[in-house]
């Protein structure tokens, strides 16, 4: 199903760790036979660990299980990003900054990112933190994962 | 999970916490909801109540501002005492939920746990 390779899907982190990667593909990932590379996650952030200037790693807890985040922060000195308009690197290093201020212990985030595997685990690497005030946000976000997952995630489209 | 080293929060009810829970084991790591019903300063151990269900949080490593009568959301590691088997949860974090629906909250649990056991139970068929 492409069309949900490029969205962030929403995902339960039971569900999220479930993933398999795809061999072929470094930056695609299986949920029952539908590739995938973007995810979204809801939870409460209960670690955070900060290497100033290279990256910031935190865990979200969704009541399922923890999803391991990176947030990198290295736009400035990554050669990656060297051949990159200066000035749109500065802007991109500026807004993780800004996102990895806001990301505090005991704050519920919703995180976008795509998925990504280190060293065997499979991970979020961030793109967007949005800080959550709404106490019924994190029931708002299961149910939307199931009813999702229900009626379209887990529908195997048939072949033509 | 290789890399974390923190186990996830098991969402758990007040009322399901009981001695003879299975939730209910020594270093078990949980996510309660309830609301404040008394705190002591001097030992940081608060109490949270849901229904006619209690539990102890001991809260002296949080930095989270306590008041009777709202609620709050802890995950911690579960600490049997005893002599008389009593819970403490060593709360890791905490936050305030007041606005919570608790009674949409217990029913949503619910349908996640079904959620999960059908999504594991498909797999393993």
């Amino acid at each position: 199903m492409e069309v949900l390779y490029n969205t962030h899907v929403k995902l339960l982190a039971f569900d999220f760790l479930s993933l398999t990667p795809i061999p072929s593909d470094p930056t695609s990932f299986s949920r029952k036979g539908t590739p995938l590379s973007r995810a979204e996650t809801l939870g409460i952030i209960t670690t955070r660990e900060l290497k100033s200037g290279k990256f910031l790693k935190f865990t979200v807890d969704d009541g399922t299980g923890c999803i391991p985040c990176i947030l990198w922060l290295n736009q400035l000195n990554s050669p990656y990003f060297s051949r990159r308009n200066p000035s749109d690197v500065r802007l991109i290093s500026s807004v993780s900054a800004d996102f990895a201020s806001i990301i505090k212990l005991g704050l519920v985030a919703r995180v976008r990112g795509r998925i990504t595997a280190y060293r065997g685990t499979i991970q979020l690497t961030v793109s967007t933190v949005i800080i959550e005030r709404d106490p019924n946000i994190e029931i708002l976000h299961w149910l939307e994962c199931i009813k999702l997952a229900r009626r379209f995630y887990d529908v195997v489209p048939s072949r033509k | 999970m290789a890399s974390s080293s923190i186990s996830s929060g098991a969402l758990v009810t007040l009322q399901e916490l009981n001695s003879s829970s299975p939730q209910f084991r020594q270093g078990a790591s949980l996510r309660v909801t309830g609301k404040l019903q008394d705190y002591n300063v001097e030992t940081a151990i608060a109490t949270i109540v849901d229904g006619s269900a209690s539990l102890k949080i001991d809260t002296q490593h949080l930095s989270l501002n306590l008041r009777v009568g709202s609620f709050y959301q802890f995950i911690g590691e579960l600490h049997i005492q005893q002599p008389n088997n009593e819970g403490v949860l060593k709360a890791r974090v905490g936050r305030n939920v007041d606005g919570i629906d608790l009674n949409l909250y217990n029913q949503s649990l619910q349908l996640l746990r079904e959620f999960q056991a059908d999504q594991i139970n498909a797999r393993t068929s």
